[in-house]
């Protein structure tokens, strides 16, 4: 090649390239960057209802991280989300991945049990809280109607400090578990059969097959599973908005970042009043939590992929 | 594999699956009964008129019309969602360009974003691009929300394609259009399978947005023109479950229909 | 052919023929009512009657977006021509800011029909400016199911000592004495402030209006204290009892007494027409205390300052301010207009509005929800901690007070 040649084939690869980038940068950045940095500015400015009056430096954040009572709910919605992410971790990830397991068994019904564990995925968070919140009723919910079967008394799930927050994990356990269930199952089904046969003859029980073949192997499904996890965790609204309120009831007990950001930002329904500054400063730390968080995480996620 | 471990095995996935379907049994036994059978015997049977609440629903809402409605705008946004998603992926994944990592941390940041908050802003910037009361309006926001997770998935998928079948067509003469979309994307298929329904349900379900950018009775969504109605209804159990279930019922079927393929593509390689 | 023209319309103008024609407008009107459809629309349509051409959209939006959606649209300047406000500090987050248009004696003249004490939640603190019509005001009692009461052989409880006395009654008798729950935050302050006004009576809320006192006084915080004396009487497992249930325990008549606010009159009645219900006034301390009820604005309509038919829009607003209207508000929807003068036919409501005559301000909606953190918000939350027993009484009262005293000087240092 001459080096004309190349350099106009060079330039040519080059504005190919950005032809393929260039419609969703676009639109990305027209309708998510561009309102988004608008909405981070109101961090620094003071509102009078909708409209900003000026600005106000840091004053918003130092208020949300540090000053009474702002402070006070907002370590308390990030220690939830925190109690969230493990919870999730624990119960709708470590179930999935035992759930993945059996249906790579190929048990008979396999397939059947494969399209429901995924079925109440493709359900809004608004239908799936609904639902779950009546089934949790206490008077005439489902559960415990069921309890009461068995001679137990229910607790009033979502009205007790101590049940509601576990509540609305379980839901979100029962809406969400077939994905990273499917994702698990994808990654153990690329895993040659060699090799778990090999295992197997030297006598390896399901147990060990989980803990010591399988699970380094799914290194990636992890990566996956855990990022988009943290990801719902820390950005989680629509369940606990659904079942117990914007004001994240009883008493805070299921408050949220999420929750707490959009009632600073626009307001109780019958109680606070807009706060754009504050709502705003919220955002911008729960941005800054998740994407430092998130990119630590990827980065340490990735490398064990490869030592494992 | 013994017996019982087998048993056990079975056991796990049965008792899962009751989980599963139970809550949606009941959504559907409430959708046919009335608040006071509710009240007296929550898993009771129905026992008056079974469609009474569903012929309400669709009686006093303009379900058809919301229907169509939402399919338009969930067709054409998970169509440009996976036009542009592939084209910025295939960009990413299987050239090297200086600045990649950058470009792609741009796409994937917005995975983090909270668009609601910008709710505000956004409003300003379709009303200056005359975009308020469209469709267009609220397929580019829907757009710009799923294209995030849309290049997340697909690059990571694109990026474990062996390279041999492409540097062939190359040699052979093939364009770099010809390579992309003969030989990569058909090869791609499992990846935009999961990414269209993963970003298809969220679309669906949105009744936020519609509320907010779309003021014409013609234009109104399914969620928004059933949320907007249940309001009326919102200590009416049995018609709140029967439209919380017809608004659900559309997608579910799909779901189920395209299942088969849906779980092929996923289990075919969703990782690396 | 522009001088033609002009011409042509000055002609047209002098003889009126013009003015049919050009008045034919769409205005739209926003609430967050979608239940009231059926008599808006009906009452739009003698509006229409009256101002040939100018026609009204009604649009309803789930009350829990209302804010938000109305906000949005204001601050990008594509808000509805009339706008259904709420009063007080909801009004005023909207006023101040300048998206809405003053009212005047001379633009609406029918704001002479209101009441002097409608002027101040319609209007700016600071400058005493109003901004917004009257939609309703809303009484906060007890709505009582006749049938239980006489099947527990009680008659209507007049005192706190005889309301104890017929729950006790109700409950042996197997129903529930007291349908409310305290899942549902704001409902929570509607049961506190509905059964403490009379408790405290009408000096507290002068004086912590004034400044004098706060919600540490003593009084405030026994009142709370005698509300868990009614913890056994609630269904079981109340806390996890929300607004929607406790109404349905009522109105499938499984509980006797529903504490809520007049608003739900109508409503019980449409949903379950077959059960006879009585609305009451709270219970008194004592035999010779009266028994006062809460009383307080609830919203209005207001004139969006950046509507294109401003003229049509004020026509409106003058509309809905008449007396006929307010009429029309009692006789279809069951609320209660305060413009002076209106008729209500339902002798529920009539006595309703009689016993507004001895009422106190529902005091956090009134006078604390003008500032964030509102005295609503640090209320509701303590309430529910105070029913789940984590919180005391004087704990609530301390923490609602802390609360308030960011932007409340009286309440500074105290």
């Amino acid at each position: 090649m001459t080096p004309a040649k190349s350099r106009r084939h060079r330039v040519r690869r080059g504005l190919w390239i950005l032809l393929l980038l260039a419609p969703g940068a676009a639109v990305m950045t027209m309708f998510v960057v561009v309102p988004v940095l608008g909405a981070f500015a109101d961090a620094f400015r003071s509102f009078q209802g909708p409209r900003p009056t000026g600005w106000v430096g840091f004053a918003n954040l130092r208020d949300v991280l540090f000053v009474a009572p702002y402070a006070a709910a907002t370590w308390r919605a990030l220690w939830h989300n925190v109690v969230v992410f493990t919870s999730l971790m624990v119960v709708q990830n470590g179930l999935a991945y035992l759930i993945a397991f059996a249906l790579l068994k190929a048990l008979p019904g396999h397939r059947v049990h494969q399209v429901i564990v995924f079925l109440p995925v493709v359900l809004s968070a608004i239908v799936v809280g609904i639902l779950w919140k009546e089934l949790l009723n206490p008077i005439f919910g489902a559960v415990n109607e069921l309890l009461a079967m068995l001679g137990v008394q229910g607790p009033p799930w979502l009205g007790d400090a101590g049940t509601a927050l576990a509540s609305i994990i379980a839901t979100n356990a029962w809406h969400w578990m077939g994905f990273p269930a499917l994702i698990f199952l994808a990654a153990m089904q690329r895993i040659p059969r060699e090799t778990l046969e090999a295992a197997r003859i030297d006598g390896a029980t399901d147990r060990v097959l989980m803990a010591r073949i399988i699970w380094p192997l799914v290194a990636p499904a992890t990566t996956i599973v855990v990022i988009l996890t943290f990801i719902g965790s820390f950005n989680w609204f629509e369940l606990p908005y659904v079942m117990t309120g914007l004001d994240g009831s009883p008493g805070g007990a299921t408050d949220v970042l999420g929750l707490l950001f959009y009632r600073t930002a626009f307001g109780g329904v019958s109680s606070g009043l807009e706060d754009f500054g504050h709502g705003s400063a919220l955002a911008v730390l729960m941005f800054i939590v998740v994407a430092a968080v998130s990119a630590v995480a990827l980065r340490i996620l990735r490398a064990r992929e490869i030592e494992l | 594999m013994t017996e019982r471990n087998r048993l056990a095995w079975q056991l796990l996935l049965g008792a899962n699956t009751v989980v599963m379907i139970f809550p949606l049994l009941v959504m559907l036994l409430s959708a046919t009964r009335t608040n006071a059978e509710i009240f007296a015997s929550p898993l009771g049977l129905p026992t008056g008129a079974v469609f009474a609440n569903v012929v309400k629903v669709w009686r006093d809402t303009n379900f058809p019309l919301y229907l169509a409605n939402s399919v338009i705008v969930t067709v054409g946004s998970i169509a440009a969602i996976l036009v542009f998603g592939t084209m910025a992926a295939y960009a990413l994944a299987r050239y090297v360009f200086r600045g990649a990592g950058l470009v792609y941390l741009f796409f994937v940041a917005g995975l983090m974003l909270p668009l609601k908050l910008a709710i505000i802003p956004l409003f300003i910037q379709l009303d200056t691009l005359h975009l308020l009361n469209t469709r267009l309006g609220l397929i580019l926001i829907y757009v710009a929300m799923g294209l995030p997770s849309a290049v997340f998935i697909l690059t990571g998928f694109l990026r474990t394609l062996p390279g041999e079948l492409e540097e062939s067509a190359r040699l052979d003469g093939a364009s770099e259009l010809t390579v992309m979309l003969r030989i990569m994307l058909p090869l791609a298929r499992p990846a935009l399978v999961i990414s269209g329904i993963q970003n298809a349900v969220p679309i669906w379900n949105d009744f936020f947005f519609p509320l907010v950018i779309l003021t014409s009775d013609r234009l109104k969504t399914l969620p928004q023109g059933l949320t907007i109605f249940m309001g009326e209804f919102n200590t009416d159990w049995g018609v709140l479950f029967a439209g919380l279930t017809l608004a659900a019922l559309p997608i579910t079927l799909v779901y189920i229909v395209l299942s088969r393929q849906f779980i092929a593509g996923l289990t075919q390689g969703a990782i690396k | 052919m522009r001088k033609l023209l002009a011409g042509l319309a000055a002609l047209l103008a002098m003889t009126g023929v013009g003015a049919g024609v050009a008045r034919a407008e769409n205005i739209t009107f926003w609430t967050w009512r979608q239940e009231d459809k059926a008599a808006y629309t009906k009452l739009f349509a003698e509006f229409t009657k009256a101002h040939p051409g100018v026609h009204v959209l009604f649009r309803a939006f789930p009350p829990a977006d209302y804010q938000t959606i109305v906000s949005t649209a204001l601050a990008g300047g594509k808000g509805p021509d009339v706008l259904h406000t709420r009063a007080y500090g909801g009004l005023e987050q909207l006023a101040k800011p300048g998206y809405l248009l003053e009212l005047t004696p001379q633009n609406d003249p029918e704001l002479a029909n209101l009441p002097a004490s409608a002027k101040t939640a319609l209007a700016v603190r600071s400058t005493g400016k109003i901004y917004s019509s009257a939609f309703s005001t809303q009484t906060l009692g007890i709505l009582v199911n006749r049938k239980i009461l006489a099947e527990a052989k009680v008659a209507e409880p007049k005192t706190w000592a005889e309301l104890l006395a017929a729950c006790k009654a109700v409950k042996a008798a197997g129903k529930i004495c007291i349908a409310n729950g305290t899942a549902t935050g704001w409902m929570d302050e509607v049961f506190a402030g509905d059964l403490t006004g009379p408790l405290l009576g009408q000096q507290f809320f002068k004086d912590v209006v004034a400044g004098k006192t706060t919600f540490k006084d003593p009084k405030y915080t026994a009142a709370l204290g005698k509300l868990l004396e009614l913890k056994p009487y609630m269904p079981p497992g109340f806390t996890g009892i929300d607004y929607p249930t406790s109404q349905q325990l009522f109105l499938t008549g499984r509980a006797a007494m529903f504490v809520g606010g007049s608003w739900e009159i109508a409503n019980f009645h449409k949903q379950n027409p077959k059960l006879a219900i009585d609305f009451m006034a709270p219970p008194a301390p004592d035999a010779n205390s009266p028994r006062l009820v809460s009383k307080f604005y609830d919203g209005g309509y207001a004139v969006v300052k950046s509507s294109k038919h401003q003229k049509a829009a004020l026509e409106l607003v003058r509309f809905m301010g008449t007396k006929h209207f307010g009429d029309q508000l009692g006789a279809m929807l069951g609320d209660i207009s305060p413009i002076e003068g209106v008729k209500l036919a339902d002798p529920m409501l009539a006595r309703v509005a009689a016993m507004d005559k001895q009422s106190v301000p529902y005091i956090m909606l009134v006078s604390f929800r003008y500032e964030n953190p509102t005295g609503s918000e640090l209320l509701q939350g303590a309430l529910q901690k105070m029913f789940a027993g984590s919180m005391t009484p004087q704990q609530v009262g301390a923490s609602v007070t802390a609360g308030i005293a960011k932007y409340y000087k009286p309440f500074q240092g105290k």
